[in-house]
């Protein structure tokens, strides 16, 4: 028998980890991405390797998923990472409010931290707010967002996975049920329109998935949250420094090469193709980080961006959505045959996610394979355009 | 910061696969002044038209996939601000790097950069030491601060591999054997004692001595990364290699 | 990273183009043009020098109408400015490729411009001035 062919629609994380999922697995595998990798809410996210402290007390689910997913990324992609922790720092006296649960969180997460005197945490972060109470260690790190995507993407290309980038997916080969065979393709840096056929579509579209499952007259739940980011143009920290505080708006400040970068917000759009900046969020993103790094007041502006998460479920306010991530078949939402959907998640968790997914296409397709990428080591990143 | 905003025309290299005849078209468009280039341009393709194709992917010069020719010079995009390359009812002319193969629009192939940085293994992380602080030009940091057990930290090093660099130096263009300024930089800094494989290349007919010293690598670098010096350093310790005759 | 052939005649545009070009680029510029001037002039010089082989009076009548061509003046003008600003520039790209002064290419250019700029300034006076 033949190879089974799934197509997979976008080269986000989620994308490029389940074309090397399923590259592994013995698929043959073809990617469509209308961009280059990673030009979607994946390039631009904070670079936050979560250790799962954030979530370690409001959403447990998420926080596990990350101290788990954490580790495995340090061990399998070393190259992307920049492995140097994290802290969680009070700087006002009702910080310590949280103090407590955030201790407790973290126990029931198995999220490993460390209290340190804030003598210790300025000697490791000299540019520290001086008025910091209390701060714990924790195994945060950071990553190269474009790289980690490549390198998923370069390992999946290294066992037979196909990209086509710059090809926007413009609708769906559907069989007279209504069920879907492939998918139709613009290939825009050539300007040219054609089909690709598969036994399974993947849909890994993040905040865009609701597009590609209407082209199939299907449905899914999401709401896209964006976020704003600034990044200043002095490495002021070595490891992420995020507030001790219920995760709210401006709590984080990391590293990234020479910068140091402050987010996020959380609201809702309707559109999410071109998010305009909102001058009054990058004036939030400096009030809230110089709370923690001082000199980011007189610090200059490198780049303003904003991203827009792919959050689950449809109720509620941004903040309050689970962080975890779901796959859909389409067989069981619309009756749709040959359309899985995954979305929500992070960065952090796109292996598990990739993981999840396949094991959806697998079962669907009558075929046991099990999933190994927790322990295969991906290549380097630059190999994507080496082979 | 006041809100108003500025009418600003992009005129952009246009060109649908390697070998169609290229042309420009022109968008008008209404902008913020302390927006980035790549911002309009990202809004040119969500509202104006959706064929054009453009690199990009972090939005703050971490990742160098957004590099292009801004009014004639190399910039990265992302970091451009519209209030720096033109007025309001001013123009932004937008064209893709030089001296890689065309793939439409504004993209590049930049595979030949990285296929390069790959043959020298240019090491993807390295200790902190290794990356000079800022203002402080090609000179270790005078202090750096030490993790909590005692290691030193690693980072991502400078050069995002964005290959301004090759798209504005002369001697690129007309060799396409030079490995170029973001190579030899990666050569330098990996160091040509530790590794004779490295010091064979940088010797070599398409090495440093391929250079004409224009300087233009370290003047668009838009990452601290300052190959052109980097280059003249690696002639200044083959030199001394060779006036000790040493092997 | 293009082959000729890829390029096309790009790179002669590339080569001689100021456009966008920094101080150093600008430099570099300079220097080609001004060597490639030299060059010409050293082929032009020993073409005519070939006349000396001819006899007296076909280098007399040479000299003849040299002297009375205002062009010739204007020529070795030129010779005198592109040799002193590729001689001056290529002491800096000398010392540079000794990783001397590197980080103040820039200075150092405009500093020995106009040493060239001065020199030719001389000459001019000298050879053209009442
Ligand atoms: C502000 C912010 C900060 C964040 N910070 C972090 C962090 O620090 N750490 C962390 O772990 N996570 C973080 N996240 C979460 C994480 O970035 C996202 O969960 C993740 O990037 C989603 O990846 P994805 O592949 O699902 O989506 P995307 O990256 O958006 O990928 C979807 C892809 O589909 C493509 N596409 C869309 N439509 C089509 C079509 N019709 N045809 C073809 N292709 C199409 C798009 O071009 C895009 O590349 C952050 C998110 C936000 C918004
Ligand atoms: C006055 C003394 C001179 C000095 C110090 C000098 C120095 C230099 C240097 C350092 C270069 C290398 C530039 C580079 O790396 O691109 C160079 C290039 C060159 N020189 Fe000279 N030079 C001198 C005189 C001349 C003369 C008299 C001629 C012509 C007859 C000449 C012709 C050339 C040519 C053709 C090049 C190559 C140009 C290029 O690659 O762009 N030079 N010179
Ligand atoms: S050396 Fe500078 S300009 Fe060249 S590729 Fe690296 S970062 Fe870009």
């Amino acid at each position: 028998m033949s190879k089974p062919h799934a197509i997979v629609i976008g080269a986000g994380f989620t994308g490029v980890a389940i074309a090397h999922d399923l590259a592994l697995r013995g698929f043959e595998v073809t990617v469509v991405e209308r961009g280059p990798i990673a030009n979607g809410t994946s390039g631009r996210t904070h670079g936050l390797l979560h250790s799962g402290g954030r979530y370690a007390v409001k959403d447990q689910e998420s926080a596990i998923e990350c101290i788990e997913e954490n580790t495995i990324l340090r061990k399998i992609v070393p190259d992307v990472i920049e492995p140097n922790g994290g802290m969680f720092v009070a700087v006002e006296e009702s910080d310590l409010e949280y103090r407590e649960e955030f201790i407790a969180g973290c126990e029931a997460c198995h999220i490993p931290i460390e209290e340190i005197t804030p003598q210790e945490a300025l000697r490791l972060e000299p540019h520290l707010n001086p008025k910091v109470i209390t701060a714990f260690l924790v195994p945060d790190g950071t990553f190269d967002p474009l790289r980690l995507a490549l390198a998923f993407a370069a390992t999946a290309k290294s066992n037979g996975a196909v990209f086509h980038l710059f090809t926007d997916v413009v609708g769906m080969v559907l069989d007279g049920n209504g069920n879907v065979l492939g998918v139709k393709v613009w290939d825009r840096a050539n300007d040219e329109r054609y089909e690709i056929r598969g036994d399974i579509v993947v849909n890994a579209t993040g905040a865009w998935v609701g597009q590609i499952t209407k082209m199939a007259h299907g449905h899914v739940p999401i709401t896209p949250t964006p976020g704003v980011m600034v990044a200043y143009g002095h490495r002021f920290v070595q490891r992420a420094i995020n507030r001790l505080v219920r995760p709210s708006d401006g709590d984080i400040v990391l590293p990234q090469r020479r910068m140091a970068v402050v987010g996020t917000t959380s609201f809702s759009v309707d559109d999410v193709d071109y998010i305009p900046i909102i001058r009054d969020q990058v004036q939030m993103m400096l009030e809230r980080g110089t709370k923690l790094i001082p000199e980011l007041g007189t610090a200059k502006v490198r780049g303003i961006y904003m991203a827009t998460r792919p959050l689950i479920g449809s109720s509620g306010p941004g903040r309050s959505i689970s962080r975890t991530f779901k796959a859909y078949d389409h067989k069981d939402l619309d009756n749709i045959d040959g359309l899985v959907t995954i979305t929500g998640g992070k960065a952090t968790t796109c292996r598990a996610m990739a993981e999840k997914t396949v094991d959806i296409v697998c079962e669907k397709l009558g075929i046991s394979a099990p999933c190994t990428t927790k322990e295969v080591p991906l290549i380097s990143y630059r190999r994507f355009y080496v082979d | 910061m006041s809100d108003e905003k500025w009418t600003v025309t992009f005129i952009i290299h246009r060109q649908k696969g390697p070998d169609s005849q290229p042309h420009f078209d022109e968008f008008t468009i209404e902008i913020h002044p302390e927006e980035f280039v790549l911002d309009g341009v990202e809004y040119i393709w969500a509202y104006k038209d959706r064929s054009l194709v453009f690199r990009h992917a972090c939005h703050h010069t971490t990742c160098g996939a957004c590099g292009m020719r801004v009014n004639g010079v190399e910039k990265l995009a992302c970091m451009t601000k519209i209030a720096d390359v033109t007025q309001d009812g001013g123009k932004i002319k937008l064209e893709p790097l030089r001296n890689f193969p065309i793939v439409g629009d504004l993209v590049v192939d930049l595979g030949p950069l990285y296929r390069k940085m790959h043959e020298v293994h240019a090491p993807e992380v390295i200790p902190l030491c290794a990356s000079p602080w800022e203002g402080e030009g090609i000179k270790p940091p005078q202090e750096t601060p030490k993790r909590e057990d005692g290691e030193e930290y690693i980072r991502l090093p400078d050069c995002i591999e964005c290959g301004l660099c090759v798209s504005a130096c002369p001697t690129a263009a007309s060799d396409a054997e030079y490995l170029g300024p973001a190579v030899l930089a990666a050569i330098h800094i990996q160091g040509i004692d530790e590794n004779p494989d490295l010091l064979a290349l940088a010797d070599s007919r398409e090495g440093v001595w391929r250079c004409h010293s224009a300087y233009e690598c370290s003047a668009v670098c838009p990452s601290n990364v300052d190959p052109a010096w980097r280059i003249m350093d690696l002639r200044k310790q083959i030199i001394a290699r060779r006036l000790k005759f040493k092997k | 990273m293009l082959s000729r052939e890829q390029q096309g005649l790009n790179w002669l545009l590339q080569w001689f183009d100021p456009r966008g070009r920094s101080i150093g680029g600008l430099a570099f510029i300079l220097n080609r043009i001004t060597a490639l001037g030299l060059v010409l002039y050293l082929y032009l010089h020993l073409y005519y020098l070939r006349q000396l082989t001819m006899g007296p009076q076909v280098w007399n009548a040479f000299i003849d109408s040299a002297e009375n061509s205002p062009w010739i003046g204007i020529g070795e003008l030129f010779v005198i400015a592109g040799g002193l600003i590729h001689g001056l520039n290529g002491l800096r790209i000398a010392l540079n490729s000794f990783n001397i002064a590197v980080p103040y290419q820039k200075q150092l250019f405009y500093g020995l411009f106009t040493l060239a700029l001065i020199g030719i300034a001389f000459f001019a006076v000298h050879m053209f001035g009442a």
